[in-house]
């Protein structure tokens, strides 16, 4: 079931099939923590996505072969037993921060109210972050609040917004052109480069969104801001 | 210092690039050709992963407001102060000099590299510029920039032999790589396909990545995506209209494209200097022969390195009516 592949002559990928299952990506996690932590001369980084490891490694330093052969000891890593770090996400619903809410609710035959309670319910999954910095591909969104992305995409969508595209949802760690349907933002930022790590999510973690007011928006946002 | 008069095209800081961040979707990014940049560092006497400048087909005027010794790599004409020099040659410059770096006549992207380097924020650990992210910036007409303090004797009057620069004038380029990893998206036909046609370079092509254009490859029944995984630098993407794209500096860490090959990394230089409308052709190769290759590559860049600090002596040998370029070890006194 799992396989090793060559991933061109710097990366092997550890795959676990072709799934979106949390238990699958579990086992990732866990397997790439658990080589990175024990961290061989020749490891360059661990990338885990859904179902794979990508292993990047020095070519200069080690053989596929060996490569193949070391990972294999790390298979066994279990995930963790308690449920990895909870990040709330304080979102302003609806108005100019979320423009495409009332789309959203008409498209499923409910209340603005009603999509606010829908999206912050759940513990959302950060399977994986990539697309760009910061990025995190959560897993958990309610089917009731499902809804296409748009026609047309915006040229600009702005940092934090927080948006719902088919079935998935998530938030734009930067201003960026985008094709989902805006239902809110966040001021606190997704990526910042003079951090470390530079992200706010980490691949594993949950993600709770947390409704707030536009007063509160600023009172964040400004403080995010002076804390630069 | 140095300022920048005029900026033609995109004109960027790179070093080697940035690892360790990629889980958190964050690019390598770095130089497009990873040979170039380097030896330009090699004859001003940097390390491999001291900063540079990197323009695309058409370079800057630049203006030296202290002395400094620089090099330009890459088939293109320069002038200091008016006066025609040569690229691959390191050059002394007074304060109050103006360089002029005209256009590529062949390949995609040259460097400018100065004694000491260029100082930068080093942002995750390098000062390779990636936009999208608020890392770094392109470079523009009255940018300032400071070079590193070093040392300046002896570092000027370097040259690259024209035997041991990079060729990119190739008609045809045939590019190896290793197939897979996600073979199983495609057909055998789709994957003989890929194999055996040419691919033109279309001018949908930058630093994230270069399309191409040639006959559509099949895929399996599984289709183009596939459950979105990572990228190297170098996977050939082939999106449901069986057109194949390779991604390259810049491209984003994670994809759901099912990529049937990998370009060998000794390749990626030649890739980036394909302009469009250059054709490209794949061969397959094993990953042992894509470490054997880079090994080679590696040792002949210890050797250029070696001869241009004077360690090693270069001759100019004639076989078969190839000129060749052998290294010998200078002896101490």
């Amino acid at each position: 079931m799992v396989e090793f592949k060559p991933a061109g002559d710097s990366a092997l990928v550890i795959s676990f099939g072709e799934v979106i299952d949390e238990n699958v990506n579990r086992k990732v996690h866990a397997v790439a923590r658990a080589i990175e932590e024990a961290s061989p001369q020749w490891l360059i980084e661990v990338v885990p996505t859904y179902s794979t490891v990508y292993v990047y490694y020095d070519p200069f330093m080690v053989s596929y072969t060996e490569v193949a052969e070391a990972v294999k000891h790390f298979l066994s890593a279990e995930p963790d037993e308690e449920k990895s770090r909870i990040v709330e996400i304080p979102t302003v619903y609806g108005g100019e921060f979320g423009p495409d809410i009332e789309f959203v609710a008409q498209y499923n035959g409910l209340s603005v109210d009603d999509v606010i309670d829908i999206h912050s319910k759940p513990l959302y999954r950060v399977y994986m972050l990539g697309f760009t910095p910061g990025f995190a591909y959560l897993g958990g969104m309610d089917e009731k609040i499902a809804t296409p992305r748009l026609e047309k995409p915006r040229l600009k969508v702005p940092a934090g917004s927080v948006g719902i595209a088919g079935k998935q949802t998530g938030i734009y760690p930067l201003e960026s052109p985008g094709g989902w349907r805006l239902i809110g933002r966040t001021p606190l930022k997704l990526f910042d480069p003079r951090k470390d790590p530079p992200t706010l999510l980490q691949p594993g973690d949950y993600v709770k969104f947390v409704p707030i007011s536009e007063e509160e928006f600023w009172e964040l946002y400004r403080g995010g801001q002076d804390n630069d | 210092m140095i300022e920048l008069l005029q900026v033609p095209s995109l004109l960027t800081v790179q070093d080697l690039g940035r690892t360790g961040y990629r889980k958190l979707g964050v690019p390598v990014s770095g130089v497009m050709d990873e040979v170039s940049a380097r030896l330009a560092n090699y004859i001003v006497g940097n390390p491999d992963n001291a900063p540079v400048l990197e323009f695309l087909l058409a370079g800057p005027t630049i203006r030296f407001n202290a002395s400094a010794v620089f090099v330009i790599a890459g088939d293109v004409g320069v002038k200091l102060n008016g006066v025609p020099i040569e690229p691959w040659r390191s050059y002394w410059a007074k304060r109050g000099d103006v360089l002029e770096v005209g256009t590529l006549r062949s390949g995609l992207y040259g460097y400018i590299a100065f004694a000491g380097g260029i100082k930068c924020e080093r942002l995750l650990g390098s000062c390779a510029t990636y936009t999208r992210a608020g890392l770094g910036r392109p470079l523009k007409a009255g940018d300032r920039l400071t070079l590193g303090y070093v040392l300046l004797t002896g570092k000027e009057g370097r040259v690259l032999p024209r035997e041991l620069r990079p060729d990119y004038l190739a008609k045809e380029k045939v590019i190896r790589v290793i197939l897979g990893p996600n073979l199983d998206h495609f057909t055998e036909h789709g994957i003989e396909t890929f194999l055996s046609e040419t691919y033109t370079v279309t001018p949908e092509s930058d630093r994230m990545g270069y399309r191409l254009d040639g006959p559509a490859i099949e895929h399996s029944e599984k289709g183009a995506d596939i459950v979105t995984d990572a990228v190297p630098i170098g996977s050939i993407q082939v999106p449901a209209n069986g057109k194949p794209i390779i991604m390259m500096a810049d491209a984003q860490t994670t994809g759901g494209y099912a990529k049937i090959g990998v370009v060998a990394r000794v390749e990626v230089p030649l890739v980036a200097q394909s302009r469009p409308g250059e054709r490209l052709r794949f061969k397959a190769v094993s990953v042992e022969e894509a470490h054997e290759l880079l090994r080679r590559r590696e040792k002949m860049m210890t050797a250029i390195k070696a001869f241009l600090n004077g360690e090693l002596r270069a001759y100019r040998i004639k076989t078969g009516g190839e000129e060749l370029i052998a290294f010998a070890e200078v002896e101490k006194e």
